[in-house]
């Protein structure tokens, strides 16, 4: 599995739900984009401690863009 | 010889026959995990009625490294039977006969089941576990320039009759296009496949190295491509999706679908149904728990559950009788609509359209996507798709909002203009040409910029505008039938499509219309 998050949608970062260092479980949110009027969940693709969040609040991302690293 | 004779001789005829490949090549077949053809034709078809075909066949003796040998059957079962008391005929590869490769022989059986099934008029089966072509039998234009017609066969019933094709090992080449043509294919995880050139073929010509399962196995078509319908975990699982699909179709397009008695109440209120969808019109909910608590006993038969997840369709049924289902998701992509749940619900809709059953939509939905991507991906053409089907759609038709029917995805969900026979909103429901976040930017562009404090301004706007799409601007209007308590949905339904039953909807003379594929 891989250890980038990328977002599958464009958006805007609307919410940072983890931070570096937390536990994460497959599927938790780490972080929110705001897109199509919807706050939708970018979750993780596995379980693990998060390295790094590579966006702040309020930042547009593309789909495809790193949004955050697991260990 | 006498009779005694000539029948013991028949006799030990049908016994080789049925031995399939050798106790050796079944064996193999059990490792790989997969059942042997007639063992899983004994789980298809209701005991004792299953009558084959072709037993006696064997490969067209042309090959000459076949020359003395027997392939029993010619590598593919054929017969007809019953399933759950109705009709079908079938198609069944035998992989432990030369691969299950079509010979000439074989072809001939196939075409023999199929003229059974489309001038019957009962559903077609495939089980598909097949290498492909028989080379060696069709090797040279005296054989391949008047091949191909099954596919014509399969085009034109269509639509008619019920076909599935259950890949239950390898599909390849141009067997892989048996079930792109069939209305139902499930997969068999680890064991089936399907692709137009498989591994050595894809190698010789385009230099790629990659495996049959990486190429085209259950996951691939079932989660990316969306060729395959269901993934499913062996091949007993596999006969019994074929066989609860085929419990919600009628034999052919001239019959209604199945009613099944149901002892699940029609007045029956599910308390959950007032805390499923979020109070914030921004959060996310599984729409599925909505459209369980509404069906019958909570059973809906999804399909492509793995694919294009932001639109759910399915197979179910309301007080007994076979519903189709089309929801929005707005747990993945906020249930937008792009270019692949275009294409899965227009299928549906054609799907259920073509054999009678009735359509429920439930509405949920921000719109299509925007944005470069999906443009340069022709989410138009592809959006099209959805309208097309829904208004060519004859079959009832009800409509639920829940909450979003903004833009276009109202029209494609069935909105007002696409003929419902029954639409009604819950009081969450929100109907407009755009949500008030985004119709407020335009509309009130100037005012904002203008105001001392712009935010508060956008915010009471957005407020305002909110005003103008609650459920009651359209039900005032009577532009929809009613606003109903959210455990109201299952008792209007059922009602509403007992109304609907003799719907009549003639359309214009046409020889077919422009669908924008």
């Amino acid at each position: 599995m891989p250890d980038e998050i990328k977002a599958h949608i464009t958006g805007v970062v609307f919410q940072i739900a983890a931070k570096a260092g937390d536990r994460v479980a497959e599927g938790d949110a780490v972080i929110v984009l705001e897109s199509m009027k919807m706050e939708i969940p970018v979750e993780a693709p596995r379980d693990g401690a998060v390295k790094e969040i590579r966006v702040r609040e309020g930042q547009t991302v593309q789909e495809g863009d790193v949004v955050a690293v697991l260990e | 010889m006498g009779m005694k004779d000539l029948v013991d001789e028949l006799a030990a005829r049908r016994t080789r026959a049925r031995r399939m490949g050798g106790e050796e090549a079944i064996a193999r077949q059990h490792a790989a995990g997969k059942l042997t053809v007639r063992e899983r034709l004994d789980l298809l078809f209701d005991a004792g009625t299953f009558t084959e075909i072709g037993v006696q066949a064997t490969h067209a003796g042309i090959a000459p490294d076949l020359a003395g040998r027997e392939t029993p059957a010619d590598g593919v079962v054929t017969g007809f039977g019953r399933i759950g008391g109705r009709p079908a005929s079938v198609i069944a590869y035998d992989f432990t006969v030369m691969a299950g490769s079509m010979g000439r022989t074989a072809e001939v059986k196939c075409n023999r089941a199929r003229e059974i099934a489309y001038t019957k008029r009962f559903p077609m089966i495939w089980l598909i576990d097949s290498a492909g072509a028989r080379i060696q039998e069709a090797i040279g234009s005296k054989s391949f320039a008047g091949s191909g017609l099954l596919f014509r066969e399969e085009s034109i019933m269509s639509g008619v009759v019920p076909q599935v094709a259950a890949m239950m090992g390898p599909g390849a080449a141009g067997t892989a296009y048996i079930p792109a043509l069939a209305d139902f294919v499930p997969m068999v995880k680890g064991t089936s496949n399907m692709a137009l050139g498989g591994p050595p073929l894809v190698k010789a010509v385009v230099g790629e190295d990659i495996t049959a399962e990486e190429l085209g196995g259950s996951k691939i078509h079932c989660e990316i491509s969306g060729c395959g319908d269901l993934e499913v975990e062996d091949d007993r699982a596999c006969i019994r999706a074929i066989k609860d699909y085929l419990s919600y179709f009628p034999s052919n397009n001239t019959e209604r679908p199945p009613v099944v008695p149901c002892d699940d109440p029609a007045d029956r209120r599910d308390e959950a149904l007032l805390t499923l969808v979020p109070d914030s019109p921004r959060r996310a909910y599984d729409v599925t728990k909505v459209v369980r608590a509404v069906i019958d006993h909570g059973a809906l038969f999804e399909l492509k559950p793995g694919w294009a997840k932001n639109v759910v369709v399915g197979l179910a049924r309301l007080g007994g009788a076979p519903v189709g289902i089309v929801a929005n998701q707005p747990m993945v992509l906020g249930g937008a609509l792009d270019v692949d749940s275009a294409d899965k619900a227009a299928r549906f809709i054609m799907l259920c359209d073509a054999f009678g059953l009735p359509l429920v939509f439930f509405q949920d939905v921000p719109g299509f996507m925007v944005g470069s991507k999906v443009e340069r991906a022709g989410i138009i053409r592809h959006g099209a798709k959805m309208l097309y089907a829904v208004s060519e759609a004859t079959v009832p038709k009800l409509t639920v909002v829940l909450r979003k029917a903004y833009g276009a995805g109202y029209f494609v969900m069935c909105g007002r203009g696409y003929e419902p026979d029954l639409i009604v909103a819950w009081p969450t429901a929100e109907i407009s040409v755009m949500g008030p976040e985004g119709g407020t930017n335009i509309v009130f562009r100037r005012e904002i910029a203008a105001a001392d404090n712009p935010h508060e301004e956008r915010a009471r706007r957005v407020d305002e505008f909110r005003k103008l799409i609650n459920p009651y601007m359209a039900a005032g209007a009577a532009l929809i039938d009613d606003v109903i308590d959210p455990r109201e949905t299952r008792g209007v339904l059922i009602r509403g499509l007992d109304m609907a039953r003799t719907k009549t909807l003639q359309r214009p003379w046409k020889k077919h219309g422009v669908m924008p594929v």
